[in-house]
């Protein structure tokens, strides 16, 4: 299937403002003290969540992870409640409630991921349930790490998901490492791809830094998925092109591998790719630079003068029907009686 | 008033009021559909309902909760069965990890319901007797209710599924067929979060759920005939506590005495004491008193689990020290 | 080897069985895991095999009926042997084992020191009613454990305790002492009984009510068919309905507290030369006791709706015979109402509660010939006497509330539920 050029040039779009984002985030923003915490970066990974969430509908969902954040641009989160959530602010995915990529929103059919990672497996597995039951045409991308993927909850969503034939595509970000863990002391296996023969759907592995086979691989796997087929998995192979957080000084990945991967940076592939088949010229991309260099400033710019929540906020939305207790209420009303 | 109903039938008339109702609850577990529930609580509803609305599930705790919890966020009502309750420390993860907390951190409600056989007292030993509320009522965006009769019980499952936070439901197994009364005709509900005076008393609170209710009670009608009056409270949900209730019915008879079945340490008579304390110094004519297991798993063999299980002969002998103090 | 043959338990929620079949009869030899009879339970249907074996000596449930599972269900003997000499014990339930549980001891015995430096033990409740009420513990004693001052000591002290005028005490000990002297001369015709303290409150409260106030007491007739006529009608639903029997109370307890809505110098009180008007409307129904007498007051009367006030006054008269009032529900009464009707008094001329400036009083519900538009008809009607303070209330206004009254129960127009 012929790609349209529209297409293309939403797929450098998403890429490049993905890494613009992170980059202010994580080179910026963290070092300037703005944001606290941790911060988890998809660089060198943007291929991954690109290629495969932009052909989405409107109606189908995604449970992404951290380093997946071109996914939620591409489903409509901005750039400024991305950086008011890093920055902890009232305006922020959640507001204020919980960190970094830890963020979802059901109006655009975002799940929002908990830190225990493949937990969002089982948790697709009933989103694309619910279509089955609904009788709807829609799919869930799922995507973690190659971590995750040693996880009981990550075995038991896979079964389930495929023993019921539900429309879910998991999709893996083989990045070679999960925090210090090298590939080879996370599994016994070389490729993630072979475990999908276990659960009884197809599995495919794929070079995760050419935007275009991911893009056609998971087209395939959705294509079945709307067919009642079941799920897929799609391991995506790729490299963490930094620490595991923000603070992580990575000593324990060879230097070398750094730069072999730079020269198969996914963003410098299809822009090359773009510039080569005159999709694109190098006015276009320059212009596309400033765009996002300006949108990126100005989501910055608001993020960063947000108001922060008020403190008592925190007793806020644990329930739908009442707040929480504050822990004081009772000794100060009990003492002032008393005099 | 219909034939009286035992508490696993009224159970089941519940989840079946509310599928007929709402054409998105619909049930998850093993053994659920086909075979209609290892204690039958969902007979027949497969054969209503077809298999989209029954799901006979794998073996997988984390997963049957986790689906629950994908389903939940796209709007459907889903009822997780956990065949034993003492089974729901596989989906531990799953239910305070995620689905406690998805209202908390962005704004999403995750309106399921997870329910399971709780409490001994037939020969179970650890694995099939456990009460393991506790570790759900310290987890804050979840709800827990314990129903001790059938028209609670039927109440409570269908405000439990109408409710738009995760709710644990724990039906006590010993009480399925062993208790009955007549069930309203008219629909109703029982809400969550407000506990019940299952007798009203004017010299000892006897505050406690799930079966020790009954032996409670029992114990209220020895203690009359010596001039001892009872008030059995019934908790009904145990997060969140109807704090209000507790404590006016621990000013009004100013003793109280704490019953539960769960072992002693971070049971909820712990809680229940230190809000009493806190609350209602002033109106505390007597020390407050706790009757539970101890600290030990539930044995086996007959004897050993005689002891473990608090009687209605502790409460009577408690009662009695209590009211001479 | 003989055997007990028990019902098993198949399935953790089942506690019964219902034999179906007895597979074998009484007399027959019978070999230890052959098939013996069969059993159907909620669950599943099953065939039961024999404990042991030997002879089937004896069946003691029949085909069809249901019994508790480990119930013995028949006895397998010894070839020849008699039957077992004692049921092997139930397992299921040894209620008889003394088990220790672990609920904690109530610290006996300890004698703890209060904050005024006092060796007296009570209870944080005991002490809070002591502080309002101002009273010294250890003018108290307490039937608790180690002689602890309990809830009940404390309310019974203060039940027995009234309020009393001060003024009073000198008369009255001028004529007690009086009575004293006289009884002495007359001792061998004389039972000397000292009065109990309720009694003697009373007797005091009495005395100084009447010398306090101006007693004038005005006399009523109020046709009260209406009203027999709908408490016949409604007590029975009223019961099913409310749990509780409808009495004519709640409906002198309503058109009172309207009356002193209308007319509010009759819930006054005199302080000084002040008149003190008081806002809440709460009105004591006097209680005969056995021992005495009582006035529970139902607060804020005129809010409360009509099936309240019955609830209130059953209970309170309910409390009050048990004697478990607690010292608010016989304070603050702004107006009293007492009912001596129910023994048979026709008309009553009652003493004024203090501070109070008026007290109804209501007498028996009779049939009795009136006239009415020249006609003689036979009606219920019932005499009621308003006894109040002249120093407050004059004539005019008393009988102003009266008719306002005897109107409104001669037209009651309120739902009762």
């Amino acid at each position: 299937m012929e790609l349209t050029k529209e297409t293309l040039l939403d797929m450098l779009y998403y890429m490049k403002l993905t890494r613009e984002i992170e980059t202010r985030i994580e080179r910026k923003l963290y070092r300037q003290g703005k944001i606290v915490g941790g911060v988890y970066v998809g660089r060198g990974q943007e291929a991954i969540a690109v290629g495969s969430a932009i052909q989405l509908e409107k109606d189908d969902c995604i449970c992404p992870s951290h380093r997946d954040m071109g996914a939620y641009l591409i489903r409509g989160m901005s750039p400024r409640v991305i950086l008011a959530q890093y920055m902890g602010r009232k305006t922020g995915a959640t507001q204020g409630k919980d960190a970094n990529m830890h963020m979802g929103d059901m109006s655009k059919n975002i799940v929002a991921f908990v830190s225990m990672l493949a937990d969002t497996v089982p948790v697709a597995a009933g989103v694309a349930l619910t279509f089955k039951i609904r009788k709807q045409k829609n799919v869930v991308l799922c995507y973690f790490g190659d971590g995750a993927t040693s996880r009981g909850d990550w075995h038991e969503g896979l079964n389930l998901a495929s023993v019921q034939k539900v429309p879910v595509i998991f999709i893996c970000n083989n990045n070679q490492y999960a925090y210090s863990t090298p590939i080879e002391k996370q599994m016994a296996i070389k490729d993630i791809a072979v475990r999908a023969q276990a659960y009884g759907m197809p599995g495919v592995t794929v070079d995760g830094n050419d935007i275009l086979a991911v893009y056609e691989e998971t087209r395939s796997a959705i294509e079945r998925a709307r067919g009642n087929e079941g799920p897929s998995l799609i391991e995506c192979k790729t490299f963490r092109m930094t620490g595991h957080s923000a603070h992580d000084d990575v000593k324990y990945v060879p230097k070398h591998l750094f730069q072999e991967w730079e020269k198969k940076d996914p963003i410098l592939r299809l822009e090359t790719s773009l510039l080569q088949n005159k999709t694109v010229t190098e006015a276009d991309v320059k212009r596309l630079a400033a765009r996002i260099a300006r949108e990126v400033d100005e989501a910055v710019t608001l993020a960063e003068n947000d108001p922060y929540p008020e403190p008592h906020e925190a007793l806020e939305g644990v329930y739908a029907d009442q707040l929480a207790e504050a822990p004081l209420s009772f000794v100060d009303t009990f003492f002032s009686r008393q005099t | 008033m219909a034939a009286p109903t035992t508490y696993l039938e009224a159970i089941r008339q519940g989840i079946w009021e509310e599928m007929e109702r709402n054409e998105n609850v619909f049930i998850l577990g093993e053994d659920v559909g086909v075979y209609g529930g290892a204690f039958k609580v969902t007979e027949g509803m497969i054969e209503r309902f077809g298999e989209d609305r029954v799901i006979d599930t794998p073996i997988s705790e984390a997963a049957i909760v986790g689906a629950a919890i994908g389903a939940a966020l796209m709007g459907m009502r889903p009822i997780a069965e956990m065949q034993f309750a003492d089974f729901i420390a596989c989906a531990f993860d799953q239910i305070t990890n995620f689905a406690a907390k998805c209202r908390y951190r962005w704004g999403a409600g995750v309106p399921l319901v997870i329910r399971g056989p709780s409490g001994g007292g037939i020969h179970g030993g650890p694995f099939h007797s456990q009460n393991p509320e506790m570790h759900f009522v310290h987890t804050p965006g979840l709800k827990v209710v314990a129903p001790s009769t059938a028209y609670d019980a039927k109440g409570l499952i269908k405000s439990a599924i109408r409710d738009e936070d995760p709710v644990i439901y724990f039906e006590h197994k010993f009480l399925y067929r062993r208790i009955k009364e007549e069930l309203p005709e008219k629909e109703f509900v029982v809400p969550i979060g407000k506990a019940d005076i299952k007798r009203s008393g004017s010299d000892i609170s006897v505050i406690t759920y799930g079966a020790m209710v009954h032996n409670a009670l029992e114990a209220a009608t020895v203690l009359a005939e010596e001039g001892i009056d009872l008030e059995v409270v019934d908790l009904r949900t145990l997060l969140p506590l109807d704090k209000e209730r507790i404590l006016e019915s621990v000013k009004k008879t100013n003793k109280v005495i704490l019953v539960h079945e769960d072992v002693r340490t971070g049971g909820i008579a712990g809680e229940l004491a230190a809000i009493i304390a806190e609350e209602a110094f002033e109106y505390l004519d007597g020390p407050i008193m706790r009757i539970t297991a101890p600290d030990t798993p539930v044995p086996y063999s007959p004897p050993l689990e005689e002891f473990f299980f608090p009687k209605t002969s502790d409460i009577i002998r408690v009662a009695k020290q209590l009211a001479t103090y | 080897m003989a055997a007990n043959v028990i019902m098993p338990q198949m399935g953790e929620s089942i506690f019964e069985g219902t034999i179906t079949k007895w597979l074998r009869k009484v007399g027959d030899f019978v070999k230890r895991d052959e098939p013996l009879f069969e059993i159907s339970t909620d669950k599943v249907d099953s065939e039961i095999p024999a404990p042991a074996s030997g002879v089937l000596s004896e069946i003691r449930v029949k085909e069809g009926e249901t019994v508790q599972i480990n119930t013995v269900v028949a006895v397998i003997s010894e070839e020849g042997a008699a039957q077992p000499a004692a049921p092997q014990p139930d397992v299921a339930s040894q209620e008889s084992r003394n088990s220790t549980r672990l609920a904690a001891q109530p610290s006996i015995g300890k004698v703890e020191r209060d904050e005024g430096g006092q060796t007296v033990r009570s209870s944080p409740l005991v002490r809070r009613i002591a502080k309002v009420e101002n009273v010294d513990l250890s003018d108290l004693e307490g039937t608790g454990l180690g002689g602890r001052i309990t809830k009940k000591d404390i309310l019974g002290y203060l039940t027995e305790r009234q309020k009393v005028a001060e003024v009073t005490r000198p008369m009255v000990q001028q004529v007690a002492q009086d009575m004293a002297e006289t009884l002495q001369s007359g001792v061998d015709r004389t039972e000397v009984v000292p009065m109990s303290l309720m009694r003697k409150s009373i007797a005091e409260h009495m005395v100084a009510s009447r010398r306090i106030s101006a007693h004038v007491t005005t006399v009523f007739e109020v046709d009260m068919s209406r009203i027999v006529q709908l408490k016949n009608q409604h007590a029975q639903d009223f019961l099913n309905k409310e749990g509780i029997k409808l009495s004519y109370m709640p409906f002198f307890i309503r058109t009172v507290s309207e009356g002193l809505k209308e007319f509010p110098m009759l819930n006054a009180s005199i302080v000084d030369t002040n008149i003190v008007y008081r806002k809440d409307i709460n009105i004591g129904v006097a209680v005969a006791l056995d021992w005495g007498l009582i006035v529970p007051v139902i607060k804020n009367a005129d809010e409360k709706s009509f099936l309240g006030l019955a609830r209130a006054a059953v209970d309170l008269a309910a409390r009050a015979r048990r004697k478990r009032l607690a010292p608010e529900d016989v304070q603050n009464g702004t107006f009293t109402i007492t009912n001596p009707g129910v023994f048979g008094s026709l008309l009553g001329t009652p003493i004024i509660n203090q501070p109070q400036v008026a007290i109804l009083c209501i007498g028996a519900i009779t049939k009795r010939p009136v006239v009415i538009n020249d006609a003689i008809a036979i009606r219920s009607m019932a005499y009621l006497t308003l006894t109040f303070d002249h120093r407050l209330i004059d004539g005019a206004l008393a009988d102003q509330f009266m008719v306002s009254i005897k109107a409104k129960l001669e037209g009651w127009e309120e739902k009762l539920f």
